[in-house]
């Protein structure tokens, strides 16, 4: 059992210094977080109106002995770091040797620990003093009974908000941190109501059905990815179920919860055009990275870190969450998960899920009749093993051709050619193309499909890279509407990037001399036309924005249209060119351009299952 | 209506007919063969409304009368039929019996009433043509036609006829392909036509080489003829765009290339070239050209050819098919090859032709933007 022992006043002074509990959401933060750094395997917690009435925490940890349990409540004493240097790459969420007695300080506080050897203490302080020291017997462990919170500090007091505000907040905070720990067993309790009950998970996807309901797990996209040395892992939210239910954001760097915007907006580039602009994916993300890559010691709540190296990091997040947005699970699915048992019972086309259990928190504070955590979908049920083997599989949409070789996931992101195996493709209604997978039936929309395929084509052409520009015969004259000529000229360059050579003569009238040449059956003038007017009336968004849009109105205009009838080479190139996109699961306006049948599915529709 | 054919005669009759019957239609009675007797036999003939076909074939004529029958059923019964004479006959409008050997069929038919009525062509003042130089024209020149649909004028192959010359012209837009033959004496004054390729198709299959043609213009429908065989076509309202300014006249860089290694070295470049636009880039040099191509997610390819080649050095860049597509209708071992600009038309034509017939062919050069 590590010692507690003073920091040095220098080593003291070098950390992040600050307020460490201003409210009972980080009192509880910091006990939770002490009893993990002592090894516990199982934690409960008790909250008593919001937390503002009493905070007890309970581990089974290595616990203290008396001299450490006395020593322990005095400032800058800690066990975790000895040194300066011992802050590099600390594992522990402690190190500061400041939360017990910050909120001793401004509560009263009972601190019953015992070791696993020895009888045990029970040490009463009343506003950072020590009243009473006592022998007290217990299993092996530590319990801190905190009440009368801030009632010795009026200008905290003042600023505590009403039970249900500050319940809120320790449900989030304990949350985060079984998200972060899904293998210890944690209880949560309000006024004496058992709220949540989070046996040891397997894994994070686990977890999550514990907290929020499995059939929300499972809607789930699994993150596994290493870029240089940055792994990123977790779940993240389908493109085609963001925006139905609430966010969800949890970020972990070495199993550290860290509010970090700049990760958040990593990850959300990568669903750049999958969804609607303005909608927030959920993000579950759990980054690891070398310790001496990150600086824990930056924030006084310890809520944030810094990066050594900020933008790959970034880069890292993006490129693995896009990673997950590409395969073909990413998909819209046809019908109720399957292993829900069905009994969703939706249609064909009607995926709707509900919001998991607790959604958030629930809307009564906790003290109602409905505010029950207790895991619908047991994590060591059925449903898991299905989901967990799915989500190791990462089931790539498009086959490569050399199974052997890193498959359609190295294609997409073009770092190889490898080939794709095109299976038969049947043409559906002029308007779907369908083909089998090992999943199941999969149904592709060749309009949203050749939309993908293109938009990411411009993008590459305005982002700097090349584009073909077929000169023509005979130059096309345009007569514009006033609204379309400005549109024209204030995207002009952009429009010669994609190939569109033309000059202006004065007036509303172009003339074009070259035009890009996507696919055999691209119509140039109807296609800048269509796209000069969707254009009109646009706001002047910013240079990254108009590019999107730019491309993404030229691909939907430029893109071939349901109801055309395709060859069967047609319709093995854009297969490939499908596959060889980064999002191929997705459109450019955030509906799937792929849906899937799962085998599954229609075993149960014909009754063999 | 009754007339006794032999199968032979009535399989080639059909055969002629058949291709001109949409496979799909709205309107049943398309899916009919007409059939009417006539002095030698009969005539049968088929439609879409936008193409018509009729053709003569020799029978024994009982009795005169008319009637259209299903011809996809006519046509399988006919192959399947033993070597005999084939007795046909109506019973009231529209039934018909059809006897051959032992086999007895009995077909329901449409009434001749309900055929669309051909449109009215007056072969009066007709051009006299040999069939074998409109064939030339159009193999050589249909190629070239736009497939997309948003210029309907350039789907069509312009033809203009002249007291002593004929030319086509067919073009998408990116690529031109146009071929003159001198005529004697063709007969009506000059005229510019539209022509939709289906209906040259359908000259080109149904008119031998050897025949002398006739061809006539209605309202606007135009009509070719043979002793035994007439098609009709719909025309495509003009004007066609002003072709003639574009044909470059001042390419100052010659190239003559033999077309069967250009062909080669383009369809190897065209395998690692992008499937969208086949481009490929061509630097042409003092006896030399090299061939480049770069694809982005695929790779690279060069080749390289010896050429007689006067003029400046010139890069330049082209979607390849354009290229091979032209090289296969070009009629000579050599092809001569003109540019002027990156930017400007290069044209084709056949080197050391022999032949009276004027061919040429351009291509718009594809740019990379980057
Ligand atoms: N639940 C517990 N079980 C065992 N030891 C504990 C427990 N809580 C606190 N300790 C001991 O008390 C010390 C002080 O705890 P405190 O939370 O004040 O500081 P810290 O965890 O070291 O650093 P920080 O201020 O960053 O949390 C710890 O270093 C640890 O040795
Ligand atoms: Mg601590």
């Amino acid at each position: 059992m590590p010692t507690v022992a003073v920091l040095p006043a220098d080593v003291a002074d070098q950390i992040a210094a600050g307020e460490v509990v201003e409210r009972p959401a980080s009192a509880v933060k910091e006990l939770i977080e002490n009893a993990l750094d002592a090894g516990a395997s199982a934690v409960d917690v008790e909250i008593f109106e919001g937390g503002r009435a009493g905070v007890r925490v309970s581990d089974d940890g290595s616990g203290m002995d008396r001299a450490d349990a006395l020593l322990a409540l005095q400032r800058h004493a800690t066990s975790k770091i000895r040194r300066a240097e011992d802050l590099v790459g600390v594992q522990s969420f402690g190190f500061r040797g400041e939360a017990l007695p910050a909120i001793a300080s401004v509560s009263h506080l009972t601190l019953h620990t015992a070791a696993e050897r020895g009888p045990g203490t029970a040490v009463r302080v009343v506003g950072g003093t020590i009243e009473r020291t006592e022998e007290a017997p217990r299993q092996r462990g530590t319990t801190v009974d905190v009440t009368r919170l801030f009632q010795n500090v009026p200008a905290r007091l003042k600023f505590m908000r009403s039970a249900r505000t500050e319940w809120r907040a320790v449900a989030d905070a304990v949350t985060a941190i079984a998200l972060a720990r899904p293998s210890v067993h944690m209880t949560l309790s309000h006024d004496g109501r058992r709220v949540m009950t989070l046996p040891p998970a397997p894994t994070l996807r686990a977890r999550i059905g514990a907290v929020w309901g499995a059939e929300y797990a499972e809607s789930l996209l699994a993150v596994h990815d290493t870029h240089n040395a940055t792994t990123v892992t977790g779940l993240v939210e389908r493109p085609s179920d963001v925006g139905t239910r609430a966010r969800r954001i949890h970020i972990a760097v070495n199993g550290r919860t860290i509010r970090d915007a700049g990760l958040v907006r990593a990850a959300e580039a990568a669903y750049r055009s999958t969804i609607p602009a303005g909608l927030r994916p959920s993000l579950m993300l759990e980054l690891t990275i070398p310790a001496d890559a990150v600086d824990v010691n930056v924030h006084p709540a310890k809520a944030e870190v810094r990066f050594r190296e900020r933008w790959p990091t970034e880069r890292a997040v993006e490129g693995a969450v896009r990673r997950a947005l590409g395969v073909l699970s990413s998909a819209a699915a046809v019908g109720p998960r399957v292993w829900n048992g069905g009994g969703a019972g939706a249609g064909l086309g009607a995926p709707a899920y509900e919001a998991g259990p607790w959604n958030g928190v629930p809307p009564d504070g906790g003290n109602g009749s409905n505010g029950d955590y207790d895991p619908r979908g047991a994590p060591n049920g059925v449903g898991a093993e299905i989901l967990r083997a799915l989500a190791s599989r990462g089931d790539p949409l498009f086959e490569a051709a050399d199974a052997a070789g890193a498959g359609a996931a190295d294609a997409s992101r073009g770092e190889a050619a490898t080939e794709i195996a095109v299976p038969p493709l049947v043409q559906l209604r002029r308007t779907y193309l369908m083909f089998e997978h090992a999943e199941g039936v999969v149904l592709i929309d060749q309009h949203s499909a050749h939309e993908r395929v293109l938009y990411e084509r411009f993008m590459g052409a305005l982002e700097g890279g090349s584009m073909a520009s077929q000169h023509l015969l005979f130059p096309l004259t345009l007569h514009l509407s006033a609204a379309a000529a400005d549109a024209f000229d204030t995207h002009r360059a952009l429009f010669s990037r994609l190939g569109f050579e033309a000059e202006g003569f004065g007036g509303h009238t172009v003339v074009v001399h070259s035009v890009p040449s996507p696919h055999p059956r691209f119509d140039a003038e109807r296609c800048l036309r269509e796209t000069l007017d969707a254009l009109t009336g646009d706001r002047q968004p910013g240079t990254a924005a108009r590019h999107e849009r730019l491309a993404a109105t030229i691909a939907c205009k430029a893109a071939i249209k349901a109801g055309e009838e395709l060859s069967p080479g047609e319709m093995r190139s854009l297969f490939v060119a499908l596959a060889r996109t980064t999002l191929p699961a997705h459109d450019v306006h955030g509906r799937s351009t792929v849906v899937r049948l799962p085998w599954e599915e229609l075993e149960r529709r014909f009754g063999r299952r | 209506m009754r007339f006794t054919i032999s199968r032979e005669k009535l399989q080639e009759g059909l055969a002629m007919v058949a291709a001109s019957i949409p496979s799909k239609t709205t309107l049943p009675v398309l899916a009919n063969i007409l059939i009417e007797t006539t002095d030698k036999g009969i005539r049968l003939s088929g439609t879409d409304l936008d193409i018509a076909v009729s053709t003569e074939v020799t029978a024994d004529v009982e009795v005169a009368g008319a009637v259209t029958i299903p011809a996809k059923k006519l046509t399988e019964i006919a192959r399947e039929l033993m070597p005999s004479p084939v007795k046909v006959a109506t019973a009231g409008e529209q039934r018909v019996t059809l006897e051959c050997g032992q086999s007895k069929f009995k077909l329901l038919g449409i009434p001749r009433d309900e055929f669309p009525t051909f449109p009215s062509v007056r072969f009066a003042d007709a051009w006299r043509i040999r069939s074998a130089d409109l064939h030339q024209l159009i193999s050589h020149t249909v190629f070239a036609v736009s497939t997309e649909e948003s210029r309907p004028i350039l789907n069509g192959v312009l033809w203009e006829l002249r007291p002593d010359h004929m030319r086509m012209v067919a073009t998408n837009g990116h690529r031109l392909a146009k071929m003159d033959v001198p005529i004697a004496g063709g007969g009506a004054g000059s005229s510019d036509l539209i022509v939709p390729p289906k209906a040259l198709d359908q000259v080109r299959r149904l008119f031998p080489a050897e025949e002398d043609l006739e061809i006539a213009r209605g309202e606007n429908h135009l009509g070719f003829r043979s002793p035994l065989t007439s098609v009709f076509t719909r025309l495509i309202e003009g004007p066609y765009p002003p072709y003639d300014r574009v044909i470059p006249r001042d390419n100052d860089k010659i190239a003559i290339i033999d077309k069967a290694s250009l062909s080669g070295a383009l369809r190897r470049m065209v395998i690692v070239a992008s499937d969208q636009t086949h481009r490929i880039r061509m630097s042409l040099n003092t006896g030399m050209v090299k061939f480049s191509v770069q694809t982005p997610d695929l790779g690279e390819a060069q080749d390289e050819l010896a050429i007689r080649y006067t003029g400046d050095p010139l890069d330049i860049g082209f979607n390849a098919s354009y290229l091979l597509e032209i090289l296969r209708n070009m009629p000579t071992e050599d092809v001569r090859l003109t540019f002027k600009a990156p930017d400007n038309a290069a044209t084709i034509e056949p080197e050391g032709w022999s032949d009276p017939a004027k061919y040429l062919c351009l291509v718009m050069p594809l740019r990379l933007v980057d």
